[in-house]
């Protein structure tokens, strides 16, 4: 078996995945239209790709590689105005969010690819529940080392990632009680987590090795991590965010990780394995209650609340956001972090209308522009 | 006064209850005998459940029977035609210019197919044949609706197919009300202008239908949104509307498709919840197909049928060549077109429904309708579901497994 190789790509250049929900305008369940509506709108996307997904009532927009938050977000907008004006020519709608907040997960059907069926095959009633909608943040590294500092260095960050996205307080028809429940659904996947802890590109290849000997992967794409190396890209994908419900959140989102990643490697703060006693109780914390989660910190052996280290993170990063571009992203992610993230926003629909039929009816209006 | 006379009468004379409940037991041992083959879907099964114990086949359903049961079979298409009016979603047309020319091409083009089919080539009378070729413009939506209610269909082409069988049915049934002036002057040779009746049915209808959607939007901000009340509301304005539409005259079937689509369109304040009919109309369903089929008869697969066959292939011609015509500049494709085009082929019946104010007006002209069309409406009862399933499963919206 062959050293994955890690392909250099300009430092912090970035990308987005969105997956999306398709929904009928009747009664605004899940559509299963993803094929009709790839093969209307793909001739007409601006940039980037459109792909399908797991399930047949999502899709997925993949942005082409960018330098700066303003090109990522004029092109997130002009995908999403061609998405949305074929969705209306096929009578379904387009929405953001985490999780639909009443679907029924038996009743998905999964999109008739090689890959999504041997997935279906291998891991039975998770392929179909693994209907959730997730954003994917690529940020380019030029080398592998680099790459593998930065995927430690960001675990740290993952409850804020979470906070900022969380998008998916419903989900099978109840509320949860988590601002994001989705990641509750991805937990279940038995290659899920948190890369291990490992030094450099040659130590990651060593354990790579190992487990594709023991024939527990086939490819990276195996692996269900939180934030994982993508060497034929050259990028660290984050990948716990929920799909924030406009596409101005995804960009600021990604703008946020592109500003954090230019800090981290100039700065190079020091990585401690401890960091993974308390990711997991972090990251519950944070998709349990947002910005209200509390963080704890294994060097000080501290914990404070989570909105406090975001909005010390956001300050200082100020200057790398500055210095790229993205300070309109930052700025707006600092009114979010006030005035509430999407979850809170979802809650406030549902309370105001008192069904879920409604709260994705206003879900898709808001996605729509 | 005996001293048996506690007793029941011998032989016991059967009631509303024994009707419904015998029906109801019968359609589902045919239902699930058809759900056996993997092929057929279960409304085959109560269709044949009905023609064996009709008068057509053991004679159990005479025609005392299947009058009293015609109650039923109302409300259950009650059910399905206001359902159908809630797909009837006019924003989609305005999104998508080519939804409404497509649909009226394809009304319009299985009309042209049967008249020139019925008038030129088979030589009928003129109104006889435009009057059958009317009525088979329509799909059956209760047949659409219940296949893709038991295949759990969804996506593309269902959604499509269901925005056609409404506007199709809502085509048919103005032209059958524009025809009746003619009809009713020829069988009565009525003296007074004969087109108000039609000017009432048509306006009448349409304003019945607004009117009750208004009475049911108020009573929707009365009780709030929450399912149980609103699926009760829904279905106690059905029934009020089907009573008011036969006691004024009117169409049930546009009274019921304007309120379907005024649910759909004009609740701008989102005050009705789209509810599901679920088991509880299923029950009507099933009575309603036992029925249907007990109005079938075996002369009806005889030599007449070629006729029939002939009007079969005419009018799925006639859809097929609109959609078609249509599918590249609606982009749609090949393999949507063909299937939409199958989905289509259920025809609806005589007994209640679009010809029903012919058969009031003028029994005699409906006698001889019937002789038009009945074979027709017989070989698409069989094949009518058959194609529908086969069709939603090939265009992988419906799941074959999906029946329960």
């Amino acid at each position: 078996m062959p050293a994955l190789d890690f392909t250099s790509s300009d430092a912090l250049t970035f990308g987005v995945e969105l997956e999306l929900q398709l929904v009928n305008t009747r009664d605004f369940n899940l559509a299963p239209d993803a094929d009709d509506l790839l093969r209307r709108a793909t001739r007409d996307a601006p940039q980037g790709e459109l792909k399908p997904e797991i399930t047949q009532s999502m899709v997925e927009i993949n942005t082409s590689v960018h330098r700066h938050y303003a090109e990522l977000l004029a092109e997130l907008r002009a995908t999403r105005n061609v998405l949305a004006a074929h969705a209306r020519k096929m009578n379904v709608a387009i929405a953001g969010g985490g999780t639909h907040p009443f679907q029924k997960w038996s009743e998905r059907k999964i999109y008739p690819t090689e890959r999504f069926l041997s997935v279906s095959e291998k891991y039975g009633f998770l392929a179909k529940q693994f209907t959730v909608f997730g954003q994917h943040v690529h940020i380019g590294c030029p080398n592998a080392d680099d790459a593998i500092y930065l995927n430690l260095a960001l675990i740290r960050y993952v409850p804020h990632f979470i906070a900022l996205a969380a998008s998916s307080p419903f989900y099978q028809g109840v509320d949860t009680a988590f601002d994001s429940s989705r990641l509750s659904v991805v937990n279940a996947f038995p290659l899920s987590g948190t890369m291990p802890f490992v030094r450099n590109w040659a130590e990651f290849n060593r354990y790579y090795d190992r487990m594709f000997d023991l024939g527990i992967v086939a490819s990276m794409k195996d692996f269900y991590w939180d934030i994982r190396p993508k060497p034929e890209y050259g990028t660290v994908e984050i990948r716990v965010c929920d799909t924030p419900l406009t596409v101005d959140r995804a960009a600021q989102i990604a703008g946020f990780a592109q500003a954090l990643a230019s800090w981290l490697w100039e700065v190079r703060p020091e990585i401690s394995p401890d960091i993974y006693l308390v990711h997991s109780y972090n990251r519950f914390h944070a998709c349990r209650h947002g910005f209200a989660g509390t963080l704890v910190d294994p060097v000080t052996g501290g914990s404070r609340p989570l909105a406090d280290d975001l909005r010390e993170t956001l300050d200082r990063i100020a200057p790398h956001a500055a210095a790229l571009g993205s300070q309109d992203a930052l700025s707006a992610l600092h009114t979010t972090l006030s005035q509430g993230n999407d979850a809170a926003w979802l809650r406030t629909q549902f309370a105001s209308t008192g069904t879920l039929t409604d709260v994705v009816r206003k879900q898709a209006a808001l996605w729509a522009g | 006064m005996s001293a048996t006379d506690f007793l029941p009468h011998w032989p016991p004379a059967a009631n509303g209850f024994l009707v419904f409940g015998l029906l109801l037991l019968a359609g589902l041992l045919g239902g699930r005998l058809a759900a056996t083959t993997r092929v057929l879907p279960a409304i085959t099964g109560y269709i044949a459940t009905g023609f064996l114990l009709g008068p057509g086949g053991l004679g159990w359903l005479d025609a005392g029977v299947l009058a009293q049961s015609r109650v039923i079979a109302e409300f259950s298409l009650g059910l399905i035609v206001f359902d159908l009016g809630r797909r009837l979603d006019l924003k989609w047309a305005s999104h998508d210019r080519w939804l409404l020319p497509m649909g009226i091409a394809e009304s319009l083009l299985s009309f042209v197919e049967l008249f020139a089919l019925l008038h030129v080539v088979g030589g009928i009378d003129t109104l006889e044949a435009a009057v059958a070729a009317t009525i088979g413009i329509a799909t059956a939506p209760a047949v659409v609706l219940l296949v893709t209610n038991e295949l759990k269909a969804d996506g593309p082409v269902t959604r499509r197919m269901l925005w056609h069988v409404a506007l199709n049915n809502v085509v048919a049934t103005l032209g059958i009300t524009v025809l009746l002036p003619f009809i009713e002057a020829r069988a009565t040779g009525a003296s007074w202008n004969p087109v108000a009746r039609s000017l009432w049915i048509i306006a009448g209808s349409f304003l019945l239908g607004y009117a009750a959607f208004r009475v049911f939007t108020l009573f929707a901000r009365l009780i709030g949104k929450s399912p149980a009340p609103q699926f009760i509301l829904t279905v106690g304005m059905i029934i009020v509307t089907v009573g008011v539409a036969e006691v004024s005259r009117l169409s049930v079937l546009l009274a019921l498709l304007v309120l379907g689509a005024c649910a759909r369109n004009l609740d701008h304040e989102h005050r009705l919840v789209d509810v599901d009919f679920g088991r509880a109309a299923q029950l009507f369903f099933v009575v309603l197909f036992v029925l249907t089929g007990a109005t079938l008869h075996p002369h009806q697969f005889g030599p007449i049928a070629w006729v029939g066959l002939a009007f079969v292939v005419a009018r799925g011609l006639g859809k097929a060549l609109a959609l078609f015509a249509f599918a590249w500049p609606a982009h749609i494709s090949a393999r949507q077109a063909a299937t939409l085009g199958l989905a289509l082929t259920p025809m609806t019946g005589l007994a209640i429904g679009i010809a029903q104010p012919i058969y009031d007006i003028a029994p005699e002209f409906g006698a001889r309708l019937s002789a038009i069309v009945v074979s027709g409406i017989a070989i698409l009862y069989l094949l009518g579901p058959i194609a529908t399933r086969f069709a939603l499963i090939r265009a992988g919206e419906g799941e074959p497994a999906a029946r329960d």
